[in-house]
């Protein structure tokens, strides 16, 4: 009898241990720390990943791509006239808990005004706490769009917008728009402490937040009352591994199984790991050369023409981006829909270049300041070096180049004023739609925006920028874009240079992980071997 | 003793204010400006951006935000970070832990190495054996960190697989609380079996790494000062006693030569907390080294500000120990004989 309550025991023993084993892990290697876990107040990448798993928004991009889809809104009806989007709620979504707050209700509407109150309502307790910078909210131009956010009913939500605009539902999808419970706030705002609302997350999301250990580790629990279904890893664990170099041997070593931003050196090596898939995309990013329209010569179309027929970008792409760049001659990188790929682009010709120069009045040398960033940029990772080898290029066709850089701040705050006369910038894409690029070439009321470094307006180019934005059918988006993207290349108001290659290796085990064009960290739907 | 002790903490008031000052200057030296360093390719409006420096007081004159600065500092006041918002003497409090055990770790890894490797060399003067010991020595002194450590990595983790690559903890196998920050004690409290020899086996790598340079320094001070005391007459007249070599070695003569090596030691603190600063980074180390460093990439005046001061306090109290320690030990010191 003794002996058989000790085989009994033993099983028991067994059988739990292997219980706890299967738990399945996936830790991620984190490149930082967030800054704190609510997405409104953020603007980086890392602090935006690591609250990603705990929250949802109203619309959601589909997991490795920028197609939309319903997230907590299961439906949306937007108005004949474009200014109206009615939000259908989605029922019995549950929040998830921490060790001292315990929801009482499902998720409705008072959850979404609160959201978006607390970055538009200065009244809103909210507003000012852990500092209340809502950039993204401001950037995307959410004050001037959204005349009013409103509550039909616990279930329907009704925004009211300035003007037509179909980037909203994009802009929705963002991570500022994730959506808070209101119930927790209330509770914080009751205990004193609103503090703590961006510390320890409470979300609808996938996962459920567990603990933070500053600069150490993140952990999560998978939801199993997600409204998308229990994810299929048990904890998610974030790593924090600031080093590349460490990033990488984690991976290796297995102490991780998924690791962003590896050194562009590494990724040879990370290929030709049998026990690791290193995935790769082209970033939705553009770096690119803007000729400032308003200052001559740069006004003549010809003389910008020129100047990005002398310099010789696919030798650029080789020296500056190795493995991580490819050419570019639209905008938008090739994987968005609106690319127009019938745009020819202008060859390296330097004969061409000077006749063209030669054509537009220029005789003589040309002497034009060429700004760099100071900095690494995910679409330019040297930009001196780049602009090095294009002042290079450029004398060969009698453009004498000055190099010319900034602190960062001060180099976007002149750039943005008009004062440089060639300068390298670029952009990255917050949301996959078009108008999130085409927007920096926009003028307003004639005048260049301040995000259009080049100062160039162009009427067509404007009116189709205009027209997109209110056009629900994205095949007529599709045209106008392609239009616009004719004009960019006849016009030349910036030389597009190249998108970047991202790379991201994961360990074979890793089932399912899809990399996001918009560089973002998502687990659920992952799973491991 | 308590004059010289007063005597010695007064001379600490005016170095904490110099360094409160040159710390504040150096900090607003550094171009950027921690609401633009945020703001990537979408610009901000020079409204929003007045905003922001004002609430930040930024666009108040240098002095008035140092009297400020100052007044908080008076106050127990170090700042709320910019980035996260949190107070900064708490999360300086939350990391602190994290590095006072990596530098005592490698301090020990050095102490216990250092001395017994400078008495050898002494002991063996001129000889392969001191010859070969003192260019280990010079070859640790002159490792840079950054590379030291990540060939250890790489060779000792990666390669042989003999260490975790980086951390405190294996994250998948234990995931208990920390309440007093100090890995290896709170794997004790745990209760979970194998926390503390796991805990143990992370700190190998990043003792090594940060204990490498005072190591080189113990042995290579303990050398020096052990040829300098093994020629006094009282060591002689040991011998002539007829005492054990390991005897006049190890207590007459080492008992005295420690003392310049204590000295050492304390004046090393200051150069661990920098190499700290490295070896976190590499190692994924969760103290306030790795901090500093988030705080200048992201422009965080009060977090760099509060944990510069934070980390020099520390310094110059272990000086001002060490001083008195020493004053302790030789009674000439404490009568500035």
């Amino acid at each position: 009898m003794t002996a058989l309550k000790m085989i009994g025991i033993g099983l028991a023993a067994v059988l739990l241990g292997s219980t706890a084993v299967s738990a399945k892990t996936l830790v991620f290697c984190a490149e930082g720390s967030p800054e704190n876990f609510t997405p409104a107040l953020n603007t980086t990448g890392t602090s935006l990943d690591a609250a990603r798993p705990v929250f949802d928004q109203l619309v959601e991009f589909e997991r490795g791509s920028t197609t939309l889809k319903p997230g907590l809104a299961e439906s949306w009806i937007i108005s004949p006239d474009g200014k109206t989007v009615t939000f259908k709620l989605r029922q019995n979504v549950k929040f998830g808990a921490t060790r001292e707050f315990k929801p009482t209700r499902d998720f409705n509407a008072d959850d979404v005004l609160f959201s978006f109150h607390r970055q538009s309502d200065e009244q809103n307790p909210y507003f000012k706490v852990s500092g209340g910078k809502y950039d993204y909210y401001n950037d995307m131009d959410m004050p001037k769009l959204l005349t009013s956010i409103a509550k039909t009913d616990d279930h329907t939500i009704v925004m009211t917008l300035s003007e037509p605009n179909v980037a909203i539902l994009a802009n929705l999808a963002m991570d500022f728009a994730t959506i808070q419970s209101a119930e927790y706030a209330d509770y914080l705002l009751k205990k004193g402490k609103p503090e703590q609302f961006d510390q320890v997350p409470v979300g609808t999301g996938p996962f459920v937040f567990a603990s933070y250990q500053k600069d150490a580790v993140i952990r999560f629990k998978a939801n199993p009352a997600y409204w998308g279904g229990k994810p299929a890893i048990d904890d998610l664990v974030y790593a924090i591994t600031p080093d590349p170099t460490a990033r990488v041997s984690k991976l290796k070593t297995g102490e991780c199984q998924v690791a962003p931003f590896p050194r562009p050196a590494d990724i040879p090596e990370l290929q030709n790991d049998p026990n690791l898939n290193v995935l790769s995309q082209p970033g939705l990013n553009i770096g690119y050369l803007a000729f400032n329209a308003a200052k001559p010569p740069f006004d003549k179309k010809e003389v910008r023409q020129a100047l990005s027929m002398a310099i010789d970008r696919k030798a650029i792409i080789t020296q500056v981006y190795g493995q991580s760049g490819q050419m570019a001659k639209n905008l938008i990188p090739p994987t968005m829909w609106a690319f127009n790929d019938k745009v020819t682009d202008y060859p390296f010709d330097p004969a061409k270049a000077q006749a063209l120069l030669k054509d537009a009045g220029v005789s003589g040398p040309l002497d034009i300041d060429l700004w760099y960033m100071p900095v690494q940029r995910p679409y330019n990772p040297d930009a001196k070096r780049m602009a090095e080898m294009m002042q290079s290029d450029l004398a060969k066709v009698g453009v004498n180049a000055k190099l010319v850089t900034y602190e960062w701040g001060e180099y976007r705050k002149r750039l943005q004023n008009g004062e440089a006369t060639a300068a390298l910038f670029g952009w990255t894409g917050d949301n996959g739609d078009p108008d999130n690029f085409f927007f920096f070439l926009g003028c307003i009321d004639g005048k260049p925006a301040a995000s259009n470094v080049g100062k160039w307006c162009d009427p067509t180019f404007n009116a189709n920028l205009a027209k997109a934005r209110q056009a629900n059918d994205q095949a007529e988006r599709t045209r106008l874009y392609g239009e616009m993207q004719v004009i960019e290349h006849d016009q030349e108001p910036v030389l597009n240079i190249a998108h970047s290659l991202v790379y991201e290796p994961v360990r074979k085990e890793v089932v399912d992980f899809k990399m996001s064009p918009l560089s973002r960290q998502q687990f659920d739907g992952v799973d491991l071997k | 003793m308590i004059r010289f002790f007063l005597s010695r903490l007064a001379l600490t008031i005016p170095t904490f204010v110099a360094l409160t000052f040159l710390t504040f200057v150096a900090i607003r030296l550094v171009p950027g400006d921690p609401v633009e360093v945020r703001v990537g390719e979408h610009g901000i409006s020079p409204e929003r951006l007045a905003m922001f420096r004002h609430q930040l007081g930024l666009d108040q004159p240098v002095w008035r935000q140092f009297t400020d600065y100052g007044w908080g500092l008076l106050h127990g006041d170090f700042g709320t970070s910019l980035s996260t918002s949190g107070k900064v003497l708490t999360e300086f409090l939350t990391l602190f832990p994290a590095t006072v055990e990596l530098s005592a770790c490698a301090m020990l890894f050095a102490i216990v190495l250092g001395i017994p490797m400078g008495v050898f060399a002494a002991v063996k003067r001129g000889t392969w054996a001191d010859q070969a010991l003192m260019g280990l020595s010079v070859t640790g002194y002159s490792m840079p960190i950054f590379w030291w450590g990540l060939l250890l990595i790489m060779l000792v983790a990666e390669q042989w697989h003999l260490t975790p690559v980086s951390g405190r903890i294996d994250l998948i196998r234990f995931d208990y609380d920390t309440p007093t920050g100090f890995m290896l004690i709170d794997s004790l409290l745990s209760d979970e079996p194998g926390a503390f020899l796991d805990a143990l086996h992370h700190l190998v790598l990043p003792t090594i790494v940060l204990g490498t340079i005072p190591l080189a320094v113990v042995a290579r001070m303990t050398r020096s000062s052990m040829l300098e005391v093994l020629s006094e007459d009282y060591v002689r007249t040991a011998r002539a006693k007829g005492l054990s070599p390991f005897r006049v070695v190890g207590v007459h003569a080492l008992r005295n030569a420690l003392i310049p090596v204590t000295t050492v030691i304390g004046l090393m603190i200051g150069s661990l907390l920098a190499g700290a600063v490295l070896t976190e980074t590499i190692f994924s180390w969760p103290g306030v080294g790795h901090y500093l460093i988030e705080a200048i990439s992201r422009r965080d005046y009060p977090a760099l500000q509060g944990g510069i001061m934070l980390v020099s306090t520390v310094v110059i109290l272990v000086n001002l120990l060490v001083d008195v320690a020493y004053g302790v030990v030789n009674p000439r010191i404490r009568h500035g004989r």
